[in-house]
């Protein structure tokens, strides 16, 4: 014990030293350390280093940095670059895609509900694990799973090579008057794949400020488990406004349009948030552009894959596996005649009514939380079962997809929808809750309850006020 | 269903009222807040610090001059001074009040807050200058001991405010007051600033709008009655003595250098030229000027400008063989010696 | 006391010098490795190439125990002992606050790796110098890895690393880690430091301007009475006169007095008196 006081007097005695030797020394002894030891570091460099008096080798470097950064060609190059990326994400992915959904749900799934009946399971388990969770993990690994290895891969490759902090420097100044930093650039292109990686790439931002602000915009972003609902709604509902042969170029406009509204989202919300609630927090700017190396190919394709693979994996089990359990549970517990999804529904669709939207659309977002990819399944299935229609579809709970975009059109149709509810599902499948899997991921970043609820609930509410104002806006001019 | 134009117009009057409860500085709870400044708490401790100051400054401390930076009428000051005198937080003498020693503690506890407030608000905010002394208003009486604490750790435990004036430590200590006003310097004489008074508010808004900052280099031109000339970090600078007496000054230590001409900022540097770094602004602080010693700008560095943005800001600069980007605004706080 | 485990350590020479205790605090495994490697480098400079060069395919990857940093971690057996590398944040510096830096200069600190690879970029190597002496500061258990010597060839620029390694007090290696170029010197050199071949005399930063001199000569001799076994008294008093809260901790909770003296006791030294402290 005596020995334990003599140590804390010690101790004591050093800290009260310290501070009254730093009433003495002043303030800015940071500055003078740094500058000691960068007095070293330049002797030491000075006396081993040697570079060549001219610096031609460097020009290869500083011309491309000259095309890449230039006042004219800098922008145009960065939109050719990233819609390289992005034609090679949609249309790479699809044939995989196909064959991943054709051996999961159309192979896998029959002969899965044969072998649950062989082995006397009941009809409810049968449904629950079959149709409900099986189906919605089949869902999400072949929606999600190829297009996530091809677009990271892409990604990385580019950062590797040097290209996306320049990216950053060129996007910097938009960035810097939304209180941002241009490094947001980057993380929120990544949500352009999948916002849970978006959001833990904002690592990059040193700066507290600026990365909250980064995660919070993250979701307005449209990820790929979004993608394919806009391409799918606006084929049906503005690819049909025009003729034929330019229906492809409507659906892609109108897609790129809400994809642009994003962005405009990201920064507008940035602006917004730093000049209110993130003022009072902690900002710096910093951003190194590293030389030019030529990428490690295919270490980067082997490792981002494998990455891929097991994150689409672990969300699948562990968010869309229970969703698809809630999903077939919802069509199959009945109260009275009607089932809770049937009751949901006729009391939610005025409230969807007024937002241009409907009951069906609700209540597929509620249970879709946990994965955007399975939206669509969900959509139609309920669609299908509160609308009586017969004919298509496999039964209560069993999310199904058809082939052609015409059959969804039918179903939809048949289930009350117009061309509002057309354009407002794509404007509230921009504007809605992060997926579950992003929400977690927010909370693992900033360890924050407070703005792990700001970035769930900030969207939606956007996402229910944006659609309200559209539909009476509509209305009013239709 | 609801009728468009009648559902737009009741979104209008939520949205209006939404808007006058949750306005910044003109909604209904940021008055309410701003309301409970009058509290009695916030007067006890707004007195002794008043106080506090006086005997700091050696200057004379009456009932008036508190009634004056309370903003209370002079009876409603008496009768707070007879409060505090009962609670054994003053004792008045014949020569005006005085701090015991539990006023005084209690009153540089409410100093370290403010104090550690605005470090915290100039070093890791973006909040500008002319806001920190009213945020600490508020946050003095706000924060308890352990946020207190945990502020100045995360901070690094700063031992001066962003006016210059020391934070006291957890335990009281703080040191006797030093420097002398602008107003002493003689003709030709070189100081560094070591304090900008930050009340009154609009006094401290017109010396920040002049550039004025802790740390500044000053050289004293000339000075009357009217006015007071002086070179600021070079740059020629006419004040009137009631403001230029809200500066405190420090002689210089022999090794810094003296500046004689303006300072050309790294802003005046264009591609493809090369200058060498001569300091940078103290008004450049905290995170953001670490970070920037980090990457290896200090006094001699040589630097280069290469490149500008597709977007005209930020440049990249040539740094110690790092290409290091810099926004404008921070371009500008770092001063260059072209060859 | 727990010292004395550590001090019976550190008494043989080829033992391993790392601080189990704190190790384990901060979330590193040890069971199966005789030796922690800490890889320390700025952004940019090859620092995970190195990395992998160095531990192939035995790597995985996960944070820093509540941070949101990634980590990642390795193995590899050179000379019939098992080493764990463990990969640190890319840092300019280990002097500000932010969560990087702060896991590096924690892990080199209280973790007391038995060597620090320290990764830097050939050609810009001015700049990287600003880390290499900080870590020196801290820790006189080091290898310089001397990284993208293929890129400063190209660029004409040729590094002298036997001048440098004289400078440093430090093995110094060249390297061009994507060609896998320097990486048996740099296992050789790793497994010389930590077992006590190869000491090194880590260059200290000689003096800083004369008010700190005198401030810090002062707190350094208080500290170095106090923690007689702290091997880097200088750099605890620089940290304490910057406030910082961390180390202000430590030396107020006693957790500094973990941390010993790491450099291998040769035989002619008398032996650490156990019942001296």
């Amino acid at each position: 014990m005596k020995n334990e006081t003599r140590q804390t007097n010690g101790t004591d005695a050093i800290l009260s030293t310290a501070n009254t030797l730093r009433w003495e020394i002043g303030d800015n002894i940071h500055d003078t350390l740094v500058e000691s030891i960068y007095t070293d570091a330049q002797r030491i460099a000075a006396r081993t280093v040697t570079v060549p008096e001219s610096r031609p080798a460097f020009s290869f470097d500083r011309q491309l940095d000259r095309l890449i950064t230039s006042r004219w060609f800098g922008f145009p190059l960065m939109f050719l670059m990233l819609a390289v990326v992005f034609w090679l994400t949609v249309e790479g992915a699809n044939v995989p895609s196909a064959m991943i959904a054709s051996l999961l749900v159309d192979t896998v799934h029959p002969w899965l509900r044969g072998a649950f009946s062989v082995l006397g399971s009941p009809w409810w388990f049968t449904g629950l694990m079959v149709d409900g969770v099986w189906l919605a993990m089949a869902w999400v690994i072949s929606v999600m799973l190829p297009p996530m290895a091809i677009f990271f891969p892409l990604f990385t490759l580019l950062e590797d090579f040097g290209y996306l902090p320049r990216v950053a420097f060129n996007m910097d100044s938009l960035f810097r008057r939304a209180g941002a930093h241009g490094k947001q650039s980057l993380s929120m292109t990544m949500g352009f794949g999948c916002n849970a990686a978006g959001v833990v790439a904002t690592r990059i931002i040193d700066s507290p400020r600026e990365r909250l602000i980064a995660i919070i915009t993250n979701n307005f972003s449209l990820c790929n488990g979004r993608w394919p609902t806009q391409i799918l709604i606006a084929s049906i509902f503005f690819g049909a406004l025009v003729p034929a042969h330019l229906a492809g170029l409507a659906t892609a406009g109108a897609v790129v349009a809400v994809a642009m509204l994003g962005i405009f989202f990201t920064l507008a919300v940035s602006w917004g948030l730093s000049n209110t609630v993130l003022k009072g927090e902690a900002s710096a700017f910093s951003l190194e552009l590293p030389p030019y190396r030529p990428p490690q190919l295919w270490q980067t394709l082997y490792t981002s894959l494998i990455d891929r693979t097991a994150i689409v994996l672990w969300r699948a089990i562990v968010f869309a596996a229970p969703a698809g359990a809630v999903i077939w549970l919802v069509s199959n517990i009945h109260i009275g005649e009607l089932s809770l999804a049937e009751h949901f529904i006729n009391n939610a669709d005025p409230f969807g009514i007024l937002l241009g939207l409907n009951g069906v659309i609700l209540l597929a977002y509620i249970i879709a939380i946990p994965a955007n990819e399975i939206v669509i399944p969900t959509v139609l299935m309920l669609t299908v079962l509160s609308a009586k229609l017969t004919g298509v579809g496999d039964g209560a709970g069993v999310m199904f997809e058809l082939d052609d975009a015409s059959g969804v059109a039918d179903v939809l149709r048949a289930g009350g929808w117009t061309m509002l509810t057309g354009l407002n599902l794509m404007l509230f499948s921009l504007l809605h809750n992060p997926c579950s899997t992003t929400i977690y991921t927010i909370y693992k970043e900033t360890k924050s309850v407070k703005w792990t609820a700001v970035a769930t609930v900030l969207p939606v509410l956007m996402g229910l006020v944006v659609c309200f104002l559209v539909a009476q806006v509509y209305r009013l001019l239709a | 269903m609801i009728d468009p134009a009648k559902a737009l117009m009741l979104f209008g009057i939520i949205a209006a009222v939404a808007a006058l409860f949750f306005l910044p500085k003109i909604g209904l709870v940021a008055r309410w807040k701003r309301a409970r400044r009058g509290m009695q708490r916030v007067l006890i401790e707004d007195a002794l610090k008043h106080i506090f100051d006086c005997e700091y400054k050696n200057i004379h401390c009456t009932t008036e001059s508190i009634a004056g930076t309370l903003l209370i009428p002079t009876d409603q000051a008496a009768e707070l001074l007879t409060r505090l005198a009962v609670m054994g937080l003053l004792s008045t003498g014949d020569n005006g009040v005085h701090l015991t020693a539990d006023g005084r503690s209690y009153a540089l506890r409410v100093i370290r807050v403010h104090r550690l407030w605005e470090r915290y608000l100039a070093d890791e905010t973006s909040v500008p200058a002319t806001e920190w002394h009213a945020s600490a208003e508020l946050a003095e009486h706000t924060l308890t001991a352990a946020q207190t604490e945990a502020l100045a750790a995360q901070i690094g435990n700063p031992h001066f405010d962003p006016h210059g004036d020391p934070i006291p430590t957890t335990s009281g200590e703080i040191p006797p007051k030093v420097g002398r006003s602008l107003l002493s310097l003689h003709s030709g004489e070189f100081a560094v600033v070591t304090h900008i008074e930050d009340e009154p508010e609009t006094v401290f808004a017109q010396l920040t709008a002049q550039g004025l900052h802790v740390g500044m280099q000053v050289m004293m031109i000339e000075r009357n009655n009217d006015r007071v000339r002086f070179a600021a970090n070079g740059e020629e600078i006419v004040l009137a003595p009631l403001l230029a007496n809200n500066l405190t000054v420090a002689p210089m230590t022999e090794e810094e250098q003296r500046i004689t001409a303006p300072l050309s900022p790294l802003t005046t540097l264009s591609v493809g030229q090369e200058a060498h770094v001569l300091s940078i602004s103290k008004a450049m602080r905290g995170h953001q000027r670490r970070r920037l010693m980090d990457l290896g700008v200090v006094p001699g560095t040589m630097i280069r400008a290469e490149m500008t943005s597709a977007s005209g800001d930020p440049t990249a600069y040539s740094i110690r063989g790092a290409l290091v980007a810099l926004r404008r605004q921070h371009a500008e706080m770092i001063y260059i010696k072209k060859d | 006391m727990t010292m004395n485990t550590q001090t019976h350590a550190a008494n043989c020479e080829d033992c391993p010098v790392h601080n189990l205790g704190n190790l384990k605090k901060l979330g590193i495994n040890m069971a199966e490795f005789d030796f922690v490697v800490a890889l320390a480098g700025n952004p940019n400079t090859g620092k995970s190439t190195v990395f992998n060069a160095l531990t192939g395919l035995r790597q995985h990857t996960g944070n820093w125990p509540g941070k949101t940093v990634t980590r990642a971690e390795g193995g590899f057996v050179y000379g019939a002992k098992r080493f764990k590398l463990v990969d640190l944040p890319g840092t300019y510096s280990l002097l500000s606050t932010s969560t990087d830096e702060e896991v590096a200069r924690d892990f080199i600190l209280f973790g007391q790796p038995d060597v620090t690879v320290i990764v830097v970029d050939a050609t810009r190597l001015e700049r990287n110098l600003n880390l290499v002496l900080q870590v020196l500061e801290i820790t006189d258990r080091a290898v310089l890895c001397l990284n993208l010597m293929d890129e400063a060839k190209r660029h004409g620029i040729t590094v002298d690393a036997r001048a440098l390694a004289r400078d440093l007090g430090i093995p110094v290696v060249a390297a061009s880690a994507r060609q896998e170029e320097g990486i048996p010197e740099l296992l050789k050199y790793i497994y010389e430091v930590a077992t006590g071949t190869y000491v090194c005399r880590p260059h200290r930063l000689e003096r800083t301007a004369p008010h700190l001199e005198r401030a810090l000569t002062e707190l350094t001799r208080r500290i170095s009475a106090e923690f007689p076994e702290i091997p880097n008294a200088r750099w605890i008093a620089l940290r304490l006169l910057e406030g910082d809260q961390k180390i202000i901790d430590a030396v107020r909770n006693g957790e500094l007095r973990s941390l010993i003296r790491r450099t291998p006791i040769r035989q002619n030294e008398p032996m650490v008196n156990e019942g001296a402290v």
